[in-house]
């Protein structure tokens, strides 16, 4: 009778465990195009944490914020490849398959809500065509150009609204 | 009143009396000998010590991570390029009192003799404060040229914070990194 209660106990102890592990659990959303998510999140810590902060937040003076704002950039003609060739993808001592993966998981991870509905992964062999030209001098230039674009894009979209 | 001036009268008249006008030379003089041979005294210093360290060990007492923070070799310490923050009223973590950590870091890979695995271990400055000059250790492990800004510990990476002024470094874990394909 002991026995049977002690299973009992057992059993019912591991199922609340089971389920507040379940509870804690983040949902897992899916991301195309990152093959390893673990990867990319060291290659995160190791390649950008550094300046672009854990949660990706930057500031305005040092390292451009990429929380809520880096997927917006594929709303803009020559924003998708502006992501392959600013010079801390580019350069990154990474290869071209783990970079890609990085860059995917970099975009779903950090602005979610901006990713456009018919996003196609960037694969290895894209990426290998973009950081051949890396961006230099003009990056700041370049990229004030495109985060107006989509600035201007949201304001026409509020108003029509 | 008037005793008070004869005793000042009386003290004054019994050292002119007692005393020579040139024996404020020789007292000078006994000084400045005694003052230059002060050093030569057989005085123990520890900094002296062959085997003596300058300062207490600081130590996790954690088998995991083992070693001397106050020291150089600490494992963590393996891209570091600075003055180290626990040598500096800080510790491998945290700031001295009066800086600021900053918020941009070289980040770098350390290996652990403990297990023997990656860390990933990132070296924040402290800034605000002037440099603390204590237990300089610069061993760059993984450090790559300036071309490559962002893998460049020469940079002062103060940049983030109020103040870019240099203090110290810290080494905060802040992950294990995965096994590489070679």
């Amino acid at each position: 009778m002991t026995d049977r209660l002690a299973l009992l106990i057992f059993g019912l102890a591991t199922g609340l465990i089971a389920a507040g592990v379940a509870a804690n659990q983040p949902a897992v959303l899916p991301m195309p195009g990152v093959a390893d998510a673990a990867q990319a999140h060291i290659d995160y810590k190791l390649k950008c944490q550094g300046c672009h902060r854990p949660d990706g937040s930057g500031d305005d003076t040092s390292n451009p914020p990429m929380r809520d704002m880096v997927a917006r950039f594929l709303s803009v003609p020559g924003g998708r490849e502006f992501l392959g060739r600013v010079p801390g993808v580019a350069t990154a001592a990474l290869d071209d398959a783990r970079l890609a993966n990085l860059v995917n998981w970099t975009l779903y991870t950090f602005d979610r809500q901006h990713m456009p509905k018919d996003f196609r992964p960037y694969t290895a062999a894209e990426i290998n065509v973009l950081r051949q030209n890396p961006l230099r001098l003009e990056r700041v230039e370049t990229r004030a150009r495109l985060v107006a674009g989509f600035m201007q894009a949201g304001k026409d979209r509020h108003i029509e609204n | 009143m008037r005793g008070f001036d004869k005793l000042a009268e009386r003290f004054a008249r019994s050292v002119a009396r007692g005393t020579s006008r040139r024996s404020l030379l020789a007292t000078l003089g006994m000084g400045i000998t005694g003052a230059a041979v002060f050093p030569v005294l057989p005085v123990a210093r520890a900094s002296t010590h062959p085997g003596g360290t300058p300062h207490q060990p600081v130590t996790s007492g954690n088998p995991q991570d083992p070693g001397d923070r106050t020291t150089c070799d600490y494992w963590r310490y393996c891209a570091i390029d600075g003055f180290l923050c626990t040598c500096c009223g800080g510790s491998v973590s945290s700031c001295p009192p009066g800086t600021e950590m900053s918020p941009i870091t070289w980040i770098g890979t350390c290996t652990n003799p403990a297990d023997n695995r990656a860390y990933i271990i990132s070296y924040n400055d402290c800034c605000g404060v002037s440099s603390c000059g204590q237990c300089l250790c610069n061993r760059n492990e993984g450090d790559r040229p300036q071309v490559r800004t962002q893998s460049n510990n020469d940079y002062n990476w103060c940049l983030g914070s109020e103040s870019s002024v240099y203090n110290c470094s810290t080494a905060v874990i802040v992950g294990v990194a995965l096994e590489q394909p070679k």
